[in-house]
């Protein structure tokens, strides 16, 4: 059972560039509401770097992405956030227990150099409003919980 | 990130990604060329569009190259220095997306290297005329050949997929084998290291 529920995307300068629900339980979300998420997101994944304990070289992680959130794992929901080196954040809300989610990030990360960057009508930092993206996320989103949990070994 | 592990990253990318006619490639770039050659008026102007198309290819390759690589097992790790960077992009990138592979020299002071291709896959067939008159635009200026940057496209790939991962450079074509040399070299320097917007904000005084 899959449990995935959103799919947000920011841009490097906070901007929310897309938005998607991955089953037909998650919740309806306003396009403002979704806004507000998504800069809300943005600025609490930097402050977490800063406020962290553990402080590292230029807030960059060993990855070489910058620092910050990566899971938030609350009673009701489970959140993960993969941020890719050129600062685009790709996040996923499902429910607690959902297992692959790393996996379906980087596809989603694939996808969107795909579908949505070779677009030629889609401006870097602007909204996705790419069909095909879209349609291959769903793809994406179906395959995986078809397959059933753990079938994707994280490299 | 040693020669050999971007080399063999760069070969094993090489075979997963999709590949395109090399022919089809080369004469479409040339079309792009001649049509921009009778549009402007100076070799100036064309190198300046050829630089800038190469930079719209270059925010969003390199997006392609870091997922790619990590889709298929080889994450590409995080350079310590431009050396490396110059590695990565010489040995892994350009063997991914043009299938050849580059020799890169450093600069003394390590702010610059020297990407050496010995072949060229956008000027199969191509060969400049000896004699410098150029068709020109009705009243335009005399152009020489001998200043066209054909292949100036690279520089723009460089130039942008590097910003995107918070490298200003600024990227030129030294020496191409169209216009005679035996190498084409294309000379990049570090001009700026880019902080992130959002760490700007919240630094501490």
């Amino acid at each position: 059972m899959g449990g995935f529920l959103h799919l947000f995307i920011v841009n490097k300068s906070g901007g929310l560039i897309h938005h998607r629900p991955l089953s037909d339980r998650a919740p309806t979300i306003g396009t403002n509401e979704w806004l507000r998420i998504g800069s809300t997101f943005h600025s609490l994944h930097a402050i977490a770097a800063e406020a962290s304990p553990l402080r590292l070289l230029g807030n960059k992680n060993a990855y070489g992405a910058d620092d910050g959130i990566e899971e938030i794992n609350a009673g009701g929901i489970l959140l993960k956030s993969f941020q890719t080196r050129t600062g685009v954040k790709f996040v996923i809300t499902a429910d607690p227990g959902t297992a692959d989610i790393d996996y379906v990030l980087r596809e989603i990360y694939v996808l969107y150099t795909d579908c949505a960057l070779k677009d030629p009508f889609y401006e870097l930092e602007m909204p996705i409003r790419c069909e095909l993206f879209t349609q291959a996320v769903d793809l994406l989103i179906e395959r995986v919980e078809k397959s059933g949990p753990g079938s994707f070994k994280q490299r | 990130m040693s020669k050999s592990v971007a080399a063999a990253s760069g070969h094993a990318l090489w075979a997963k990604m999709p590949k395109a006619n090399a022919e089809l490639f080369a004469l479409t770039y040339g079309s792009l060329v001649t049509e921009l050659i009778r549009d402007y008026d100076s070799i100036e102007e064309i190198n300046e569009q050829l630089e800038k198309m190469g930079y719209s290819i270059g925010v969003r390759c390199v997006d392609e190259f870091l997922a790619k690589s990590e889709q298929h097992g080889m994450t590409v790790p995080t350079c310590q220095n431009l050396k490396d960077t110059a590695e990565v992009v010489a040995k892994t990138g350009f063997r991914m997306f043009l299938g050849i592979s580059c020799d890169v020299t450093m600069a003394p002071d390590g702010n610059a290297f020297s990407l050496f291709m010995y072949e060229n896959p956008l000027a199969l067939f191509v060969e400049l005329p000896k004699t410098n008159d150029m068709p020109t635009a009705a009243g335009g200026a005399t152009k020489k050949w001998e200043d066209l940057k054909y292949s100036n496209l690279y520089c723009g790939i460089l130039r942008g997929s590097l910003e995107q991962i918070n490298l200003r450079v600024s990227c030129e074509y030294i020496r191409d084998v169209l216009q005679g040399e035996e190498v084409n070299e294309i000379r990049v320097t570090l001009r700026e290291v880019l902080q992130d917007g959002a760490g700007d904000d919240y630094k501490e005084e």
